[in-house]
């Protein structure tokens, strides 16, 4: 087993990853870019290294100064987390040739992932439903009679991306070229490739994937599927597990394709196969595999039992993993909701700022992985998520009481955040039925903000009398009439 | 009694003590302040217990009440309902306190910003501001003179009308 392992990431999944580690034993190192000198990660940890600037690609995309980092702190091992390297097969090799062991994939397994069109075309191979579509297309032309052949509605997807960037919908031959050209851009920019594919547009889909899990040696399981249909911008906020919709039986051949997937292209550690499941036919579609650990891998951790992330580190440390597949078992029902700081009522943008105020539900089956402390700042270099609310309880409507219990304790002042909008989600006869499909909260899910109650302004308003009085300066800090009475609150000096 | 404007919503709240009156929507409420600590409130609105959060932000608040955050904007901040705008305008203390100093005599012609009143209270100086150009037509309060909440300190109106 490893004495010491560096952290490449920050923010929530760095401290869960510090947490895994502690608990087996093993010192840890966090590295922190100039925007993160007092973030939650770096005191977490038992060690932590400064990397380099705000900007990821001065820091925590800096794979020569994320090794410099392990050398210099001894570290046996590098944890990607997710996003940032993660899926980076340089790095992995990198990693590997600085004599260091990378906690992840083969790097010939994220390449070969990596690309999504000549994943597909090998899944295809190996037996596995892909939706319909052309690759390795050229000429405009080319994409024209494709798209002509295909019918539309259709997907543009960027060939070497992920993640719902570059990722279009065209649901009229009209329009297909102008979305190409802005697919392109956005895949060129991201990616630096700007090869594209086209795929038939299934409507009202599911996304459902599977957690995979295997050793060095061969053994490779999968750990059940995870329903992400809540989606905005194609980016997940609600996670489930079991999915409401998945029969025995559908749960059972996704499964296995799952870890046929896996093996073909010689996988082991946390690896997750997405499908998209027509529900309106119960036929399923191979996505793409994320090579790496998943934000919500929390909710499959609840379910089974299993620390996903020390299992992680003992695979990569050469261990075998020890379950068969049928030993593998799941019990109730979890959810995940990620608290983000953005403002749902202006489309989603991101909210920064110090957070004044922050309360974190706790109680019974209630799991927080938060990546923030009370004040903290909210910076605009990085993914605006400050934590997973996670729950674990008998059944599914029992797990959505108990999520929705927990959020209503959840208070974050200081930036905005997407709480109320998830409550609304939660309550939603849609989201309570189950029956979410990825578009949803786009076309169906209508929100606004709840009127501010009596209860919120009076409160204020003591609030603001009562400030004056203790002397604080709540109303002196930036008020907008520069003449009101009171306005030159000062510390008094003696 | 003070005229609070969060967003476009408008409260009017007189307090005594730890008990205040709010009128909000024409409706008169009463409040009890049980406890505050750290930004947590415990509050009797009309005798119903509520538990809210609350954190200034600059020329905003945010408030948790019921399991919901709001961000209000605070429009006009402690201004007085006793007519900043109008023609005259009474000037009360913000909060109990002792004067240090009085700049300005009955008669004398004033400019909108000029510190009119200091108060000292809790270990904070308070200035009091003029509301617009004018002229002061009474000083009710002399220095070292202990002055209770909501007492009336000085008189003035609008010059030229």
């Amino acid at each position: 087993m490893f004495s010491t392992i560096l952290i490449a990431n920050r923010g929530e999944i760095a401290v869960r990853i510090a947490r895994a580690c502690k608990e087996l034993g093993i010192h840890t190192v966090a590295v922190y870019s100039e925007a993160d000198r007092h973030a939650l990660h770096t005191q977490v940890a038992d060690e932590a290294v400064l990397i380099g600037g705000p900007q990821p690609g001065e820091s925590y995309l800096n794979i020569e100064r994320v090794i410099a980092a392990a050398k210099e702190t001894d570290a046996e091992a590098i944890h990607p987390g997710y996003g940032f390297l993660s899926e980076n097969a340089e790095f992995a090799e990198a990693v590997q040739a600085a004599g260091l062991t990378f906690i992840g994939p083969p790097p010939s397994a994220i390449r070969a992932m990596g690309d999504k069109a000549e994943s597909k075309l090998r899944m295809q191979r190996a037996g596995l439903p892909i939706i319909p579509g052309a690759q390795n297309l050229n000429s405009d032309s080319d994409f024209v009679a494709a798209a002509r052949a295909m019918g539309f509605p259709l997907l543009i997807k960027a060939s070497a991306g992920g993640g719902g960037k570059g990722m279009r919908t065209v649901t009229e031959a009209g329009d297909l070229l102008e979305e190409l050209e802005a697919a392109r851009r956005v895949a060129l920019s991201a990616f630096g490739d700007d090869r594209l594919l086209l795929e038939k547009y299934i409507e009202a889909a599911q996304h459902i994937e599977f957690q995979v899990f295997g050793d060095q040696h061969g053994h490779l399981v999968h750990l059940f599927e995870r329903e992400c249909s809540v989606q905005r911008r194609h980016q997940k906020i609600i996670e489930e597990t079991p999915s409401p919709l998945l029969t025995p039986e559908l749960r059972e051949k996704m499964g296995q394709a799952a870890v046929i997937a896996a093996g073909v292209v010689g996988y082991y550690n946390a690896g997750t196969v997405e499908f998209l499941v027509d529900p309106a036919t119960s036929q399923f579609y191979f996505l793409e595999m994320n090579a790496r650990l998943q934000v919500e891998h929390a909710v499959t951790e609840l379910l089974t039992g299993l620390d996903l992330v020390q299992w992680q580190i003992r695979i990569a440390a050469g261990e075998r993993f020890p379950f068969q597949q049928e030993d593998v078992t799941r019990r109730g029902h979890a959810i995940e909701c990620r608290i983000y700081a953005e403002d749902p009522a202006s489309g989603f943008l991101p909210s920064t700022g110090g957070l004044l105020q922050l309360l974190e539900p706790r109680g019974p089956g209630i799991r927080l992985d938060s990546g923030v402390a009370a004040g903290g700042e909210v910076s605009h270099y990085y993914d605006p998520l400050l934590a997973k609310l996670i729950v674990h309880a008998e059944d599914r409507s029992s797990a959505i009481r108990r999520i929705q219990a927990a959020l209503r304790d959840y208070v974050v002042h200081g930036v905005v955040t997407n709480i109320d909008f998830l409550q609304d989600v939660l309550a939603d006869p849609d989201f309570q039925d189950g029956s979410v499909s990825t578009g949803w909260v786009e076309s169906l899910f209508e929100w606004r903000p709840s009127a501010v109650p009596a209860d919120a302004l009076i409160a204020a308003a003591v609030a603001e009398l009562n400030a004056l009085s203790s002397g604080s300066q709540l109303a002196g800090a930036a008020e907008t009439d520069p003449f009101s009475p009171w306005k030159s609150a000062k510390g008094f000096r003696n | 009694m003070s005229r609070l404007l969060f967003g476009d919503a408008p409260v009017e709240i007189t307090s005594s003590g730890r008990a205040y009156s709010v009128s909000l929507d024409d409706r008169l409420g009463q409040v009890e302040l049980v406890e505050a600590d750290q930004g947590r409130m415990l509050l009797l609105i009309d005798g119903r217990r509520v538990v809210a959060y609350v954190s200034p932000d600059g020329s905003s608040v945010w408030v948790t009440t019921g399991g919901r955050t709001f961000r209000l904007k605070k429009s006009i901040t402690a201004a007085r309902s006793a007519a900043s705008h109008d023609a005259s305008s009474e000037l009360a203390a913000p909060m109990p306190g002792q004067v240090r100093a009085v700049n300005v005599n009955a008669g004398d012609a004033v400019t909108k910003g000029q510190v009119l009143m200091v108060l000292e209270a809790m270990k904070m100086e308070i200035r009091l501001h003029a509301p617009f150009d004018g002229q002061i037509s009474s000083v009710e309060a002399g220095v070292g003179q202990t002055v209770e909440r909501e007492q009336l300190l000085i008189r003035l109106h609008r010059r030229d009308s």
